[in-house]
């Protein structure tokens, strides 16, 4: 019987080994969750052979950790932080050099959006989108004039009914503003201060949404809060009276770029996939699908007029105005950030 | 005992399922238990000076008001799955045999199905153009929906909804035991109901409540995809506190430490549950 | 009054159990696009469910999981409770006390010591790990239901065997497994839904190669209402009633 229990043990155990190995070509893309559409993983899929197992986050903290966790294991092959995780985990060695011989494309990117101060020379990271991070209103439940800023979330009337992201950084950043100080503060003060401001806008506050802002609004359960503009943009397809609103006090804006992990087990099908998306085409169905605006040029002549000139995935110089960008903090700053965090989102 | 099967058996066996034990349960918890007195660092998980700091944190009027948070909801739950679950199950003792059984299998249908499912049905009925608002609007009893998803009480439901049947199985066990003799021998001896019920059932019927009390507030403070889905990731629990300090705050020695109190909180159940059963089982003998 | 009040109370507490299972069934076959208005009797979540590639792999996936989680557990389990039963042995309280200890502990603390574990040993998360976890929460829901299963078991029975010249191994054969072969299956169903069922656990000790249905599951409810989601949970619970059902036929035979 012992011998039974050994047996049953290793071709049970052994079994599962084989499971795991006879998969094919593969790519393990993490990816925000509903950031890249299906068609564009079946295509690469079918064009180029590599199957891409696409798994989600819902902030940028979430992927950090996860990578950081799984750093040896070469579980993941490509990532899309933002650009102040970009810095943080070039810095800590978390990266792997993106190899520009085997990227094809790369000159059809924004000169603007390119050879930034966070990774100079692109050496380790290649923009995928850009967006802002602004405010939104179902307008049948909120006059549309009334609301210009994101103090106006503060206002009474609106007990309850408030969205905000799911995300540290904007939640603070829009607290922040509010105040006038910097939406990328390391100063301890200024974020007690923000946390302050921002407990009095607990009581209206309904939800904290990261996985799918629209949803709240679409499911009827908030009227006005923050929002991303690509879910304002496909958002509005399901519900017309969702309005994307510049608040007065800016925007905020930011650059997601891939990132191969340092131990990425597939680096080459890695290069081949941000190739792939580089195209003018599959860069431009992104934009056209997921409505977040493409720092790739070439892809922007091929987008529909109707695209191209919608505000909300690509702002005027106007709706720009005061727009800040989201920068690293470092992890001193970040840790009284996640202590003022957790007792908002658990406060009354 | 049998005497049966020679000893190869017995020491494999025993080497096997010790081996599986203090590999994947004891080494593990002693490595949290170490990781809670370690100091967080941004680049490692752990380093080390070792540090108090991590407990005298759980202090700190921030997390307690978290961790209270968390217990009063847990406790608001296991309250609930109480007072619905100890009648429940003394009606249900009282139900002719043959067809308790087919409750009791009705009792852990549910049970059997995916939890998170069964939270996302919830889901549908409370949402803000939800069944229950639609219904009701439809009938005219109420112009504005009802707020129910995304609130405190949407938590409790949700976790009273998962964690019943674990209320009302320990209560349904005491109370088939619980012989109609004694009762009736009580109530010969001059007792009235009421007084039979406090001096003999509720007493009869603690170690139960206590089984189902540990069955369920533990698992109310852990269960942290309730406030995700239910709670509008507000209306936190400890298991969120302890899951975001894993997942995503990487403080490591701060979540363990939150981890061993509420192992802690276990053992201190668990110690309670043990003593009501040793002074029923001493009164009994008297 | 005193007859039909617990009644009455009974089949409230039932319904209430049972109302929101039975509208996720009734919407999996719902056809209006907002999810909550009856629009027509459609299977087209179904369909779109099953078309869904990365869904059935997950699907596959966490089958093949829980049934060798179930299977894996059984084994052990059932041998740690034969040996509990029969033998005297020193640390049998230990034993016991640790397995009570699993049973009993939250599910987030197992969580984050076996990621502590595997993080520490290097074993990659995926498959492997999370057989390990399933198999140690599934481990003492089998031993308990093995052992309720030998301690109504008349001992004179394999005395009687081997007085009749029975070696051990037909005496284990022919008595001892035919008498606990109800509980290993029930045991082995119980495991099988317990990991089938598991977020918690799981959520820690997964990585991205082996995705499983229920963080699949976990990650679609929290983007919001989506009709698939019921289909999806429409035949979990057809499954496991099935499973259920099968369980309990079992047990009853074996009574009788």
């Amino acid at each position: 019987m012992k011998k039974l229990a050994i047996a049953g043990l290793a071709a049970v155990t052994l079994a599962g080994c084989s499971d795991q190995q006879e998969e094919a070509q593969v790519l393990n893309l993490y990816n925000w969750s509903e950031y890249m559409p299906q068609e564009v993983l079946d295509r690469f899929e079918e064009e180029i052979g590599i199957q891409v197992v696409y798994t989600t986050y819902d902030s940028n903290e979430a992927m950090y950790a996860r990578l950081k966790l799984l750093d040896d294991s070469s579980q993941y092959d490509l990532a899309v932080p933002s650009t102040y995780y970009v810095n943080k985990m070039r810095k800590e060695d978390l990266l792997m050099e993106i190899d520009h011989s085997q990227i094809e494309g790369f000159d059809n990117l924004d000169p603007e959006l390119v050879d930034q101060s966070f990774d100079k020379d692109n050496a380790y990271s290649v923009p995928y989108l850009w967006g802002t991070t602004g405010l939104a209103i179902d307008s049948d439940a909120v006059e549309e004039g009334e609301v210009t800023g994101w103090a106006d979330l503060w206002d009474q009337q609106y007990e309850g009914q408030v969205m905000l992201t799911n995300d540290m950084r904007e939640v603070f950043h829009v607290g922040l503003r509010v105040l006038g100080y910097s939406g990328n503060s390391t100063d301890p003060e200024e974020i007690e201060e923000a946390y302050q401001k921002l407990t009095e806008l607990m009581p209206s506050v309904r939800t904290f949404n990261s996985d799918a802002p629209r949803m709240p609004y679409l499911e009827g359960e908030t009227d006005i809060g923050m929002i991303w503009n690509g879910e304002a943009f496909m958002g509005k397809e399901d519900m017309p009276s969702l309005e994307y609103i510049y608040p007065e006090e800016g925007v905020i804006v930011w650059l997601d770029s891939f990132v191969i992990p340092k131990n990425a087990a597939n680096p080459e099908a890695a290069h081949k996939f941000i190739s792939f998306v580089l195209q003018p085409e599959i860069s431009a169905l992104i934009s056209e699908d997921i409505g977040y605006a493409t720092p790739n040029l070439a892809a922007r002549d091929l987008l529909p007029e109707e695209v191209a000139s919608n505000r909300t995935s690509y702002p005027t110089a106007e709706d720009m105005e005061n727009a800040e960008f989201q920068e690293d903090v470092g992890d001193e700053a970040m840790q009284i950030y996640n202590r003022y965090w957790e007792q908002l989102k658990t406060g009354r | 005992m049998l005497r049966g099967l020679r000893q190869p058996f017995r020491t494999g066996v025993l080497v096997l399922v010790w081996t599986w034990l203090l590999a994947l349960v004891l080494a593990p918890n002693l490595l949290v238990i170490g990781a809670s007195f370690l100091t967080r660092d941004p680049g490692t998980f752990l380093s080390l000076p070792v540090t108090l700091e991590n407990y005298r944190s759980l202090l700190d009027p921030l997390y307690l008001e978290v961790f209270l948070h968390s217990l009063y909801m847990g406790s608001v739950t296991t309250l609930v799955c109480l007072v619905i679950g100890y009648p429940f199950a003394w009606a249900l003792s009282r139900v002719a045999k043959e067809r308790q059984l087919l409750l009791i299998f009705l009792l852990i249908v549910p049970f059997w199905t995916n939890s998170l499912v069964r939270t996302y049905a919830l889901k549908l009925l409370m949402a803000t153009n939800g069944l229950i608002n639609t219904g009701l609007m439809e009938m005219g009893l109420i112009d504005v929906p009802l707020r129910m998803l995304y609130t405190e009480g949407a938590v409790i439901v949700g976790l009273v909804y998962l964690l019943l049947p674990f209320m009302i199985l320990p209560l349904y066990s005491v109370f088939d035991d619980l012989r109609r003799e004694l009762l009736m021998a009580s109530h010969d001896l001059g007792a009235g109901r009421f007084s039979t019920f406090i001096h003999v059932v509720v007493p009869l019927t603690l170690p139960g409540v206590l089984a189902g009390v540990m069955l369920v507030l533990l698992p109310a403070m852990g269960l942290f995809f309730v406030p995700d889905i239910l709670g509008g990731s507000r209306n936190l629990l400890v298991g969120n506190v302890i899951k975001n300090q894993f997942l995503d705050a990487r403080d490591w020695p701060f979540g363990a430490a939150a981890a061993i109190m509420l192992t802690l909180a276990m053992a201190l159940l668990l110690f309670t549950h043990r003593l009501s059963q040793r002074r029923l089982g001493e009164e009994a003998e008297v | 009054m005193t007859r039909w009040l617990p009644r009455a109370y009974l089949v409230l507490v039932y319904l209430a159990l049972y109302i929101p299972i039975g509208v996720l069934v009734v919407f999996s076959f719902n056809d209006g696009r907002t999810g909550y208005r009856w629009g027509g009797f459609t299977w087209r979540w179904y369909e779109s469910l099953f078309s869904n590639d990365a869904m059935m792999q997950a699907l596959w996936n966490s089958l093949w999981l829980a049934v060798s989680a179930a299977t894996l557990s059984t084994l052990i389990g059932a041998l740690t409770a034969l040996a509990l039963h029969r033998y005297r042995f020193r640390g049998k309280k230990a034993l016991r006390g640790m397995l009570f200890v699993v049973m009993m502990s939250p599910e987030i603390v197992l969580a984050i010591s076996l990621l502590s574990l595997f993080l520490l040993v290097g074993v990659q998360l995926g498959y492997f790990s999370l057989l390990l976890a399933h198999v140690t929460f599934c481990l003492p829901f089998v031993v308990i239901t093995v052992m309720a299963r030998l301690s109504g078991f008349d001992e004179s029975l394999p005395e009687a065997a081997r007085d009749l010249g029975a070696s051990d191994f037909t005496m284990t054969r022919t008595v001892l497994l035919p008498v606990i072969m109800p509980a290993l299956l029930a045991g082995w169903l119980l495991g099988f839904t317990l990991s089938l069922d598991d977020v918690v656990v799981s959520t820690f000790v997964s990585g991205p190669g082996y995705e499983i249905l229920p963080l699949r599951i976990y990650s679609m409810v929290r983007v919001g209402l989506k009709p698939e989601v019921n289909a999806l949970g429409t035949l979990l619970l057809v499954f496991s009633l099935l499973m259920l059902v099968l369980s309990q036929w079992i047990l009853m035979r074996s009574k009788q």
